[in-house]
């Protein structure tokens, strides 16, 4: 058939465009980073009617992810409808263990009956690589742009202000007027750019995480679980990381088990590595039965910010602001470890501002400035200054919090519960004895508890 | 042809192979959970495109079949640079082995005039290396298959072709419209520009073809596929016999006793 005849037929023919439009200030605002606060901040951005560019390193969100973890949902509820993500379990047991480096554990476990209740107080086990890429999806069908399998390399500036970034691609420069530097708690861009200054080693930690695959049941039999519930266990002392500071953790998803620790990076550069922390922990008598005859599926290490506000860089600049993990908004107190609220959070109000001061036609410090205000006001800002002096605390106590007091109370519940012919009553005397010594004798129990009151306050 | 060559690339989408696991019952593939992307080879194909359109001027449209989900290989191949692109999509073409899957190739590429079709060496999920040489079949076009690498002669109207055989290799001169297929790895496939990529992913849209539009209907389709799978397995290895000896004398009996 010849050309002309199908064209009299009526196939459509191709349009065929060769040369390539510009989408410089095609968009309002380009975003670095498609996890959690930078899908956070585009969506906010679209659903207020502006056009956004979300860049992202990986294939998709969230193949580049690692986090424990428990996906803290109020404020993404708030965002999209949560009944369609794929989350794995609610949070139905919190369990809190000391170990010790001789097999010891001594642990407080909690599994209030309203947790079990819609919405589960808002704490979902989760996998990022599918979580993330739902939740971006969210963000595309209100409008938002993802471009992924592009690394952001650059900020490019017309004097001071920010103006647009520069990619790895070529022809890969690109202005806008607003930059939301999302790019979690790697931040090289907004490091090189100084945005914010390369983070002291104490403000850092390192966390390495294994996935362990089990059956169903066999996840639901060892952790005492029905239906979707699930649990989150955290572990302390030397038994869980060694001679660092830090803490492990067990989660539950649905057919896998997470098990991570997380310590400081001083530690790590004192010659304590990864996976040797790893190993010994998921070697502890109270933790390899959980994980026994588990399949090693995922092996992943990543750095947890964990300066608290002290360390939190300046959020607005000049055409740019810098949301979540690159913001260092990662609250660790030992009770909590908590980021994926704290970055969803930030987005948002990131966004709010945005759209504000882009529809005063403006994009400087100044007109962002409500992004810092509003996150200043919010729980983000608060709780981090409120744990601001637990690293230093916990640090400075190492010795009595990760090695004796494990000790102790093992020693203690051996007395105290002690099967043999003394009476009950000299039992409770050395069991208090053991406590006491451990502690620095009666004078030093008391100056810690107070030291430590605010753990619970 | 003064203003270069219409050159078609064709595309595949196939599952992500690094996401494909075999049901362990079954025998089956799990193609559904894997995320869809362009076949790796075409990545070769779309370069060799694009290159032969630098030397020669013309344009380069991109062809595909498959179901609407596929228009993503396509916004892939306009990511890289190409011109425009077709998508082949029906639920009459469902089913379609190698024999209609390549008419429908060679149909779309007579519509839209080629004068050289370039395809991938094979699919890496079922990689028969049939399509190709159907296309240039059905069509009564030339091939050059296995080819390494391309030498455009626009003021002859030839193409030459360096063609990968046992030994060593061969140069073939054809005369137009040829169907290639290059060889996996043949080249370096550039990046896509940053621009070019957005606009492939926000803006292009291919044309929509069907079977009836090509004349084809009746053609293609399960019914018309002469290929037919009679089931599938998986190969367990087979546990071999084995016997321990403790001396050489003690082998060469136990040898002459079993031969
Ligand atoms: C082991 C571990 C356990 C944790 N457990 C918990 C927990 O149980 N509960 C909890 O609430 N929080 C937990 N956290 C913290 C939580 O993971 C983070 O606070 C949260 O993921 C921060 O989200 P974000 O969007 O700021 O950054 P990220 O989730 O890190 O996302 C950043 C994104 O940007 C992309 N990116 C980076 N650089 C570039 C670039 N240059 N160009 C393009 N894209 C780029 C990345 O690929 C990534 O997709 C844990 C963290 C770790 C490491
Ligand atoms: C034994 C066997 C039985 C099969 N039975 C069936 C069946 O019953 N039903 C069924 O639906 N399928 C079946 N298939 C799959 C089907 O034959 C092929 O997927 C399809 O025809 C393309 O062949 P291929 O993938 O082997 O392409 P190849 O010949 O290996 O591909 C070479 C090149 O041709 C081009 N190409 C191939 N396919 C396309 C396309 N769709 N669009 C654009 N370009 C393309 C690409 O450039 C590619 O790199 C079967 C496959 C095999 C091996």
């Amino acid at each position: 058939m010849s050309r002309e005849a199908t064209t009299a037929g009526g196939l459509q023919r191709p349009t065929l465009r060769t040369e390539t439009p510009s989408y410089d200030d095609a968009f309002d605002a380009v975003v670095v980073g498609a996890g959690l606060a930078g899908t956070a901040a585009a969506l906010t951005m679209a659903r207020d009617g502006l056009d956004v560019l979300m860049l992202e390193r990986g294939p998709a969100p969230g193949t580049k992810n690692v986090f424990g973890g428990v996906l803290y949902t109020p404020t993404i509820r708030e965002l999209v409808d949560i009944d369609g993500a794929p989350l794995e379990r609610y949070v139905a047991e919190k369990r809190f263990s000391i170990l010790s480096s001789d097999g010891d554990e001594t642990a407080i476990s909690m599994r209030p009956g309203a947790w079990r209740d819609e919405p589960h107080n808002d704490s979902y086990t989760v996998l990022r690589r599918r979580f993330d890429e739902w939740f971006a999806k969210q963000a595309v069908e209100a409008g938002v742009t993802l471009v992924t399998e592009t690394t952001v390399t650059g900020l490019l500036r017309d004097g001071g202000a920010v103006v647009g970034v520069t990619t790895d691609r070529p022809d890969g420069e690109i202005h806008a007027p607003v930059v939301v530097l999302a790019e979690g708690a790697n931040s090289l861009v907004s490091e090189g750019a100084e945005l914010k200054e390369r983070p002291e080693r104490d403000a850092v930690a390192v966390s390495v995480k294994e996935v362990f695959k089990l059956d169903r049941d066999t996840i639901d039999d060892r952790f005492r679980l029905d239906g979707d519930a699930g649990a989150a266990y955290q572990y302390f002392g030397e038994g869980a990381v060694g001679e660092a500071v830090g803490g492990g953790f067990v989660y539950t998803n649905k057919r896998s088990v997470s098990v991570g620790v997380v310590y400081r990076v001083e530690d790590a550069a004192a010659g304590q590595t990864p996976e040797a922390t790893l190993d010994a922990f998921e070697s502890h008598p109270a933790v390899a039965p959980l994980v026994r005859g588990g399949r090693r599926i995922e092996y992943s290490a990543h750095v947890v910010p964990e300066g608290g506000a002290r360390a939190m860089p300046d959020l607005v600049h000049d055409g740019a602001v810098v949301v979540g993990d690159a913001a260092g908004l990662v609250l660790n107190s030992g009770v909590h470890l908590e980021g994926t609220n704290m970055a969803v959070e930030s987005g948002y109000h990131a966004g709010k501002a945005i759209a504000a001061a882009l529809a005063d036609g403006r994009s400087d410090a100044e007109a962002l400035a409500a992004y810092a205000r509003d996150l200043d006001q919010s729980f983000v800002v608060e709780n981090l200054r409120h744990y601001d002096w637990f690293q230093r605390t916990i640090a400075a106590d190492r010795q009595f919090l990760f090695e004796d007091l494990p000790r102790a109370l093992a020693s203690a519940e051996t007395e105290y519960f002690k099967m043999d012919r003394a009476s009950k009553d000299e039992h409770t005397g050395a069991a208090r004895d053991h406590l006491v010594a451990a502690a620095g004798g009666w004078f030093g129990a008391a100056k810690r508890a107070w030291r430590f009151r605010r753990m619970l306050s | 042809m003064n203003d270069g060559w219409n050159i078609v690339v064709c595309v595949k989408q196939v599952p992500d192979a690094d996401d494909v696991t075999i049901d362990p019952d079954t025998g089956t593939l799990n193609r559904s959970d894997a995320p869809a992307v362009l076949n790796k080879p075409d990545h070769n194909a779309v370069e060799s495109a694009l290159a032969l359109r630098d030397a020669v001027g013309g344009t380069v449209t991109a062809v595909t079949m498959g179901p609407p989900p596929a228009s993503a290989v396509l916004q892939a191949a306009v990511a890289a640079g190409a011109d425009g692109g077709v998508l082949l999509t029906d639920r009459a073409f469902g089913g379609s082995d190698t024999w209609p899957t390549s008419l429908a190739l060679a149909r779309a590429a007579e519509e839209l005039d080629a004068d050289v079709v370039i395809c991938g060496e094979e699919s890496t999920d079922s990689s028969t290396g049939q399509v190709p040489p159907g296309i240039a079949a059905h069509n009564g076009w030339a091939q050059l298959t296995y080819t390494e690498s391309l030498d455009p002669r626009p003021d002859e109207g030839v193409l030459v072709g360096t063609r990968d055989v046992e030994g060593g290799y061969e140069r073939v001169a054809t005369a137009l419209p040829v169907v290639v297929a290059m060889v996996f790895g043949a080249n370096d496939p550039r990046p896509a520009g940053l621009h070019r990529k957005i606009f492939a992913e926000t803006e292009f849209e291919p044309v929509q073809w069907t079977a009836a539009d090509l004349g084809i209907e009746d053609r293609v389709g399960l019914v018309n596929s002469p290929t037919k799978v009679g089931g599938m397995d998986t190969a367990s290895p087979v546990e071999r016999e084995r016997t321990r000896v403790d001396s050489v004398e003690a082998l060469y009996d136990h040898l002459a006793e079993v031969l």
